[in-house]
């Protein structure tokens, strides 16, 4: 395996997903006293090509999934995935931050969890906090809202506004 | 001939669990058959929280995700935050931040190291390793005025000054742990008693780990290399050469089992005390924080806008903290995530044919935070059938409930 | 019956009860020393000395529960048992100086067969409790006992043959003819090494019969929050911890009596009353020694095993110990 930089890995990218790729930005932060330089890569793609995405991916390293930062924006739905590539050596890693937006009526995307199995805790929480369909999810059940929780309420989209009043008042 | 098998739920409530989980063990005999994870019963909905909170405020949030992580997580937020605004931290602050996170990691890995023989059913070692701990505990509490929870972190910066005063007590605190290393050592990495029960208990392999996403010392041990400090350095770590401790270092074999995991930890208590002396020799001088007035810190960050990510290697791995400004005093999302959720999954390959017996062991030596993972709301709904029971309804239940055994 | 019998047999029912009420007594204060010495060793306060008591009293007054899909007659028989059991094993141990009370038809046999019994009663208690927790605690109590008796039986064996080749004569399993002839003075270096075996092998096998660690695994907190005795509460609970009190003296004193039942009176050429005294004080200074070394040292000094371990510990390694004990006590008197 070869570490590539990370202006290497964005082209890397961009060659292989051409037009799919909708928005990418470089970051460059520095740490220390030393100010040395780290990045981290923004990336938007095209629902339709996300898992190949992620596959590319692969084909650098296996890559490492911290978690899906849901978001709801009101006409969609937007999901970050945080990835990080190339561990093991100093300031090596790149952070791939992977957006893809979906619709907000019936939102579904594939699952990644035949890929990377560790993705299936954050898969089942972004199912059922947000509402998205994870097509190929192996594992449907809740994961942190009790079995018998309303399957229409989805608490963390907008119009969630959170305890219902009696609560607030009283707190 | 097909194997019987019975059910022993472990959890909510069990002695070996300091926090609510549910597993649902398939048992036959001794040897467990299948298990089954149920997490969730410690829901507090921390992130919705956030949304009507402004930044400062959720820096308190954050440090009351978890008790023993509570430099980790406003550590990480603080670092997402100063990502997405683009606010430069002063050189001496980021050294002092690295001191309490690494203070920390010592007291959070000596905290495990104690919890681990008691469910090994090692008392003693239980109170030798927790007396041990005081000492830092007391240094963190002279230096922040707390013993966990320490209001360090702030956005650009942290704030309190580590004095010259200072500086006698925390020289004796890190000899005392130098001192300290060769009695953890005896008592459990040279205890035959210890590992016997550690030992090829739990196997990990290292594929698994890298598949199953897991971070910290749980993936370390099982020879991934893996260390946000080493692989994207920040703040004085990046001053540093930091390498990722991996049990052949001190045994030469990796294992991946739970005497795997308590080798790790022990040489990363070994390994925070030369960062510690590191940061306090080069220790820059000058400002403390960028922008000490907070009613202008919120002014600006009132105007940011933009998406930041914040990394940090918490005692039990990377704590990752996602925040999108939008323009408005609360952040439009903010997502934390703490190393026990993604090495939850973890505990599948790791229980795996082993005994009832190893069952606390194995579930304590990834360093469980059931606090850090659950995090997320239940919301009440007047429209499902199935209502979640209010606060009121509750109580009258509950003073129904105190008059009928009265009678 | 004669007068005369009638007499004795009332006088050993007080004798029974008050032997019964000091055993109990004794063994809640000693409790209580080993729990404060394990404190100590282990660097904290510790409870108070009359903790134990207080446990007791507490454990009395609070409900007892008795779970719906247990079976009631068991499930509160079971505590009944096993402290009647090792209260009447009191009746045929000497206490250094003051001879068993049924001394004359009991032996070391019977001793070894009312040993069995509380964990019996313990394995019925748990089966009986309809608890899963309490199921594999039960399982794990039989599979250990099993496995100690072996060695604990060889013990006994070895002493009373060894007895029996010195004074072909005398009733060799009765305890008083093993402590007034202690296995020391029988036998030569080889022996004596064999005897030192068969020692060790008392001592280990003590903390199973305590069920203390390393051996408390079908209590086992951390694994089955508390096993056994996952659904005992109140009465119930409180007669099991008074019997593994009273066991505790047991254990103890028949450490002494089969291995230390030396006294010190005659040394320090003292007679009469105080001499007995003496010897009595002595003798609970020997079941501190003994107990602080069979229980607190190595509970504080030890990891919970698993079933498996322990069980190959006891099956394989300690009976191998005392056998090889008995072997050489054999070598010694061929040679």
């Amino acid at each position: 395996m070869e570490f590539l930089d990370a202006k290497d890995l964005l082209s890397y990218l961009q060659d292989n997903l051409k037009e799919n790729i909708l928005d990418s930005r470089l970051e460059t932060r520095t740490a220390g006293v030393k100010k040395e330089e780290f990045h981290n890569i923004w990336l938007e793609v095209k629902r339709e090509k996300f898992r190949d995405t992620v596959k590319l991916f692969m084909e650098l390293q296996y890559p490492h999934i911290a978690i899906i930062a849901g978001n709801d924006t009101g006409e969609k739905i937007e999901l970050v995935y945080l990835f990080s590539l190339f561990y093991g050596e100093k300031f090596k890693e790149i952070s791939i931050n992977l957006k893809v937006s979906l619709e907000r009526e019936k939102p579904s995307i594939e699952s990644i969890t035949d890929l990377i199995p560790g993705a299936q805790t954050t898969e089942r929480e972004t199912k059922e906090m947000f509402g998205v369909e994870f097509i190929g999810l192996p594992e449907m059940r809740n994961i942190f809202l009790p079995e018998d929780f309303p399957k229409d309420i989805f608490p963390f989209r907008k119009e969630q506004k959170g305890l219902d009043e009696l609560v607030q008042k009283e707190s | 001939m097909s194997i019987s098998t019975y059910k022993i739920p472990i959890g909510p409530i069990h002695p070996s669990l300091a926090e609510p989980m549910t597993f649902n063990f398939e048992i036959s005999g001794e040897k467990i058959q299948s298990v089954d994870l149920a997490p969730g019963d410690n829901h507090r909905g921390i992130e919705f929280m956030g949304r009507n909170r402004n930044i400062v405020q959720i820096i308190y949030l954050a440090e009351r995700i978890c008790g023993i992580c509570s430099a980790s997580h406003p550590f990480a937020f603080c670092r997402a935050v100063e990502n997405a605004a683009g606010i430069e931290v002063p050189p001496r602050a980021e050294y002092i931040r690295v001191i309490i996170a690494e203070l920390e990691r010592i007291h959070s890995h000596i905290l495990w190291a104690g919890i681990a023989a008691e469910e090994l059913g090692f008392n003693s070692v239980l109170y030798l390793s927790w007396k041990v701990r005081e000492e830092v505990l007391d240094l963190l509490e002279i230096l922040t005025g707390n013993r966990i929870n320490y209001g360090m972190y702030m956005i650009g910066g942290v704030r309190r000054d580590i004095s010259e005063e200072h500086m006698p007590r925390i020289m004796k605190t890190l000899q005392y742990y130098k001192d300290a290393y060769q009695t953890l050592e005896d008592v459990f990495l040279k205890d035959p008693s210890i590992a016997l029960r550690t030992k090829n208990v739990g196997i990990m392999t290292y594929e698994d780990a890298l598949h199953l996403t897991s971070v910290g010392p749980t993936a370390r041990a099982s020879g991934v290399k893996k260390d946000v400090r080493q692989d994207q350095p920040y703040s004085a770590y990046a001053d540093m050469d930091i390498k990722a401790i991996t049990p052949d270092i001190y045994s030469g074999e990796v294992n991946g089992d739970v005497y795997d995991r308590i080798i790790v930890r022990i040489l990363e208590v070994f390994q925070s005390v030369q960062i510690i002396e590191y940061c306090l020799d080069n220790l820059p001088e000058g400002e403390i924080l960028s922008e000490p007035k907070i009613v202008k810190l919120l002014g600006t960050l009132k105007k940011a806008k933009g998406e930041g990510v914040g990394r940090h290697e918490a005692p039990r791995g990377e704590v990752i903290h996602y925040i999108k400004l939008n323009e408005s005093e609360n952040p439009e999302v903010w997502k934390a995530r703490a190393p026990t959720y993604n090495n939850l999954m973890s505990w599948l390959p790791m229980l795996q044919r082993q005994e009832i017996a190893d069952i606390p062991i194995v579930i304590a030596s990834i360093d469980p935070c059931i606090g850090c993972m659950d995090r997320v709301t239940l919301v009440d709904s007047n429209t499902s059938k199935k209502q979640v029971l209010t606060r009121e309804e509750l109580m009258k239940l509950s003073i129904a409930k105190t008059r009928r055994i009265l009678k | 019956m004669s007068g005369g019998s009638i007499i004795i047999f009332i006088l050993n029912i007080f004798g029974a009860l008050i032997i019964a009420i000091l055993g109990i007594l004794v063994g809640l204060f000693y409790k209580g020393i080993d729990r404060k010495l394990a404190a100590m060793l282990q660097s904290r306060v510790g409870p108070p000395i009359r903790q134990p008591f207080l446990d007791f009293f507490k454990l009395m007054i609070k409900e007892n529960i008795v779970p719906e899909n247990a079976i009631p007659w068991v499930f509160n028989g079971a505590p009944v048992l096993a402290l009647v059991s090792t209260v009447t094993i009191l009746f045929y141990i000497p206490f250094g100086p003051i001879p068993a009370l049924l001394g004359d038809s009991g032996d070391l046999i019977l001793i070894a067969y009312l040993l069995a019994i509380p964990a019996i009663a313990l394995v019925a208690g748990g089966f009986s409790s309809g608890s899963t927790y309490a199921s594999i605690g039960a399982q794990r109590e039989m599979v250990l006992m099993m496995s100690y008796e072996l060695p604990l039986v060889t013990t006994i064996i070895g002493l009373g043959w060894r007895l029996n080749l010195a004074y072909p004569g005398l009733k060799v399993f009765s305890l008083a003819a093993l402590s007034t002839n202690p296995i020391w003075g029988l036998v030569g270096p080889l022996g004596f090494l064999g005897a030192l075996l068969l020692l060790l092998t008392l001592v280990i096998v003590t903390p199973a019969e305590l069920s203390i660690v390393p051996f408390d695994i079908p209590e086992a907190e951390t694994e089955l929050a508390g096993g056994v005795l996952v659904e005992y509460s109140g009465r119930n609970l409180a007669l099991f911890e008074l019997s593994n009190a009273v066991k505790m003296i047991v254990m103890g004193t028949l450490t002494i009596a089969l291995f230390f039942p030396y006294n010190i009176a005659h040394l320090l050429s003292i007679t009469g009353f105080f001499a007995y005294i003496i010897n009595i004080l002595f003798f609970f200074f020997k079941l501190f020694i003994v107990i602080f070394f069979e229980a607190t040292l190595i509970r504080v000094a030890l990891a919970r095993l698993k079933i498996d371990q322990a069980s190959t510990a006891y099956l394989i390694f300690l009976s191998a110990t005392s056998l090889m004990g008995l072997l050489l006590i054999a070598i010694d008197y061929i040679i």
